[in-house]
């Protein structure tokens, strides 16, 4: 143990060069890792996190809420298909909204029963009771906030108040308000005024009493041809751009998981050809090989856990940020399932290093290589 | 220099380890690089394509073009401001569309219907007529070629394609473009919620020759006093996400250039402490710190190259084998020249990291083997 350490006193720029690559990959790694989440869930929260268990789109949608409408003929062929039982209406649009003086953009979200579409959990506040109430998003609202809706032309201005906040109820990575569809009726004609009908983009299903939701689902798939039914967790997943984000990650993650053991094995290979005449020479004098052994271990180990934790520690305040509208969480899960799994690379990457050490003749140290 | 080189030649094994590691960090670098051109691309090839100097929203929509609306009357004003010399309208929508001969598919191909009167590049002065469109190129992965009938939206509204066009996504949809008066007729039939309306979603703005365009801009938002006007510039900016995802991206391919830095270190300081007494003869005989400092720039110059080469290879191969449509994704030439010129400039600097050791190296001590 004292041998290992030793070593990387003596030699202190070359270890800490490695600790730094392996820092600075750990930080990418995790940082790459919660821009994914927190963007799939900016993306599609509002889906994922809603109480309806299935939701029907119009099938000319592609599984996007705002491109969806669902005209009152569709409506009523949906509503008849057996297997649906309560029915809800899904509106939504994004608006200009003014908050204490300042533009921004929102995402609102009106239904006619907030029994059966409503985000699963407030954080803070109550529900809405009355018409002009709202949940907002937690990340971009405050309870008492009046948001008001910004009118084009000379169409009347209409002010909904913030009473309840939700986390992690984003769509399409803006502040979104849940509130009822006569007040999104409301904002939508003071932002158009020459809107002809408020139709519903979506319809909210709970599937009637022993009916699962992908019994439903399969229902009303085969019974209405413009129609797509999804349950709530396939809505949020297959939501066009999810999948794209997902799988443009994992390719960036599994580069930059295979740098990582590539830098650690070489290095230690690197290090052990150059120092093999010194172990051959402890070998020679009594030095077991598993002692080397052990040491190379305890070497790849302090370098290792370092730079995770140098890693860790420079994403953590990152983690409390907003980067881009999106809101970053430090999850210890992950940190601690990316830390194990490129530990474990790390450790297996030293193979080769160690072969070599145990390949080690002490005779070696007696006829020199002249001899050989 | 020649010593360097030959050095390089002689012993390769010593050089490949760090060239591996930097290959797949240059790997990085560009598939980094080109997933960030492949998103802004796809967003934003419609705005991109705009032979017109200014765009002209609502002033409440914040520059987003759905939530935009211009009346006629405030066309008119535009009309009338100092230093324009055309105003053309636009508006979109975006729908599901199929082809002709499968009007029940459940597969439909994400399109964006354009409204024009100043066209983009590659799109005919003269917009089709009623009931035709131009068609994106991207269109053709889904087999849509000229004189096919594609139906739109669930009013299956159907527009013959009569010509092709690259690179005028938008939104990460393939784009058609149309008259004003097939985009209203194929709205108002498939959007009920937006039929009737006589507004459009923004003006095109061409400013006369020698104007300029800024000017005109503020000069168009004083008249209305109802509009933002943006240069085309600054509107593919503003559109959502765009300089959001390229400054994160750049974040990220910063740092991974710094991982590269890192990385070339390391590994040439190892080298170096292998060279240590190969130095010390070198300037035993005569050899500057000059020459020495020259040859360990050059080989991180040529390793870094090297990698650059295998990560644009890898690029190229990657921007052909993947599926139209899969992953946002283009390998272009400014985006694999800048990321050779960023991993050379990581791996020389890197390199210099071992410079110190070089100049410290004492002739006597290394040849006496006491470095």
């Amino acid at each position: 143990m004292r041998l290992a350490f030793t070593e990387i006193r003596r030699a202190p720029v070359r270890y800490l060069l490695l600790v730094a690559a392996v820092a600075l990959l750990m930080f990418l790694i995790l940082f790459q890792q919660a821009l994914q989440d927190g963007l799939v869930t900016a993306f599609v929260g509002a889906v994922r996190n809603q109480s309806a268990p299935v939701l029907v789109y119009s099938v000319d949608a592609q599984r996007t809420l705002q491109a969806s409408v669902i005209p009152p003929p569709l409506e009523a062929e949906l509503r008849a298909v057996d297997g649906v039982g309560d029915v809800a209406r899904v509106d939504q649009g994004t608006f200009t909204v003014e908050v204490d003086g300042e533009l921004r953009d929102a995402t609102i979200l009106g239904t006619d029963n907030a029994e059966i579409f409503h985000p699963t959990e407030l954080v803070e506040g109550r529900e809405p009771e009355t018409a002009g109430e709202a949940i907002g998003s937690s990340v971009d609202f405050a309870v008492g906030d009046e948001v008001e809706i910004v009118p084009f032309g000379d169409a009347e201005a209409t002010t909904i108040t913030v009473v309840g906040l939700a986390r992690d109820v984003q769509l399409n990575v803006t502040p979104t308000l849940f509130t009822d569809s006569e007040t999104f009726a409301e904002a939508d004609r003071a932002a158009n005024p020459d809107v002809a009908v408020v139709l519903p983009n979506a319809l909210a299903v709970v599937p009637a009493s022993g009916v699962s939701a992908e019994d439903v689902v399969d229902a009303i798939d085969a019974a209405v041809p413009d129609a797509e039914a999804l349950t709530r967790t396939e809505a949020a997943d297959t939501a066009p751009g999810v999948a794209q984000v997902r799988q443009s990650f994992q390719i960036i993650f599994a580069l930059y998981v295979l740098v990582i053991p590539l830098v650690t094995g070489l290095f230690f290979l690197i290090i052990t050809l150059q120092k093999a005449d010194a172990l051959t020479l402890l070998r020679a004098i009594g030095a077991p090989a598993s002692t080397l052994v052990r040491t190379l271990l305890l070497q790849v180990g302090a370098v290792l856990v370092l730079g995770l934790l140098v890693g860790t520690l420079l994403y953590a305040p990152l983690s409390q940020m907003q980067v881009g509208g999106l809101k970053l969480q430090f999850d210890a899960g992950s940190v601690l399932a990316w830390a194990v799994l490129i530990a474990v690379l790390g450790l297996l990457s030293v193979f080769a290093a160690m072969r070599r050490v145990l390949r080690i003749d002490p005779v070696e140290a007696t006829i020199g290589p002249g001899v050989r | 220099m020649k010593l360097a080189l030959r050095e390089m030649r002689r012993r390769p094994g010593r050089f490949v380890v760090a060239w591996t590691i930097l290959a797949l960090i240059a790997v990085l670098l560009m598939f980094l690089g080109g997933l960030l051109d492949g998103l802004l691309g796809s967003q934003t090839g419609a705005y991109r394509s705009q032979q017109a100097d200014l765009i002209v929203y609502s002033e409440n929509a914040r520059e987003s073009l759905p939530r935009s609306q211009i009346t006629p009357e405030v066309k008119a004003e535009v009309e009338r401001v100092e230093g324009v010399a055309e105003v053309g309208s636009l508006g979109s929508t975006q729908l599901g569309a199929r082809p002709e001969d499968d009007p029940d598919s459940r597969d439909l191909m994400a399109v964006v219907l354009f409204g024009y009167e100043v066209a983009p590049r590659g799109v005919p002065e003269d917009p089709p007529g009623l009931g035709k469109v131009v068609a994106d190129s991207s269109l053709r992965s889904d087999g849509v070629s000229v004189g096919d009938t594609l139906l739109i939206g669930p009013a299956r509204t159907p527009v013959e394609v009569v010509g092709m066009v690259d690179a005028t996504t938008y939104s990460g949809q393939a784009s058609l473009w149309a008259s004003i008066e097939t985009w209203r007729a194929v709205t108002d039939e498939n959007r009920p919620d937006l039929a009737g309306r006589t507004t459009v979603q923004a003006l095109m703005v061409r400013v006369e020759a020698g104007d300029d365009p800024e000017k005109v801009a503020a000069a168009i938002d004083d008249a209305t006093g109802e509009t933002k006007t943006l240069t085309i510039s600054a509107a593919i900016e503003a559109l959502p996400g765009v300089s959001q995802q390229r400054s994160t991206f750049s974040q990220i391919i910063g740092v991974t250039a710094l991982v590269a830095g890192v990385v070339v270190a390391l590994f040439f300081a190892l080298i170096t402490v292998e060279r240590t007494a190969l130095y010390g003869i070198l300037k035993a005989i005569g050899a500057s710190n000059r020459t020495l400092v020259g040859g360990v720039v050059l080989q991180a110059l040529v390793v870094s190259l090297a990698a650059a080469l295998v990560g644009a290879v890898a690029a190229l191969v990657f921007d052909v084998l993947i599926e139209p449509g899969a992953l946002p994704f283009a390998a272009t030439p400014a985006r694999l020249l800048t990321s050779t010129m960023l991993l050379v400039i990581a791996g020389v600097v890197g390199s210099a990291f071992s410079l110190r050791r070089v100049l410290r190296v004492d002739p006597a001590a290394a040849i006496g083997g006491t470095p």
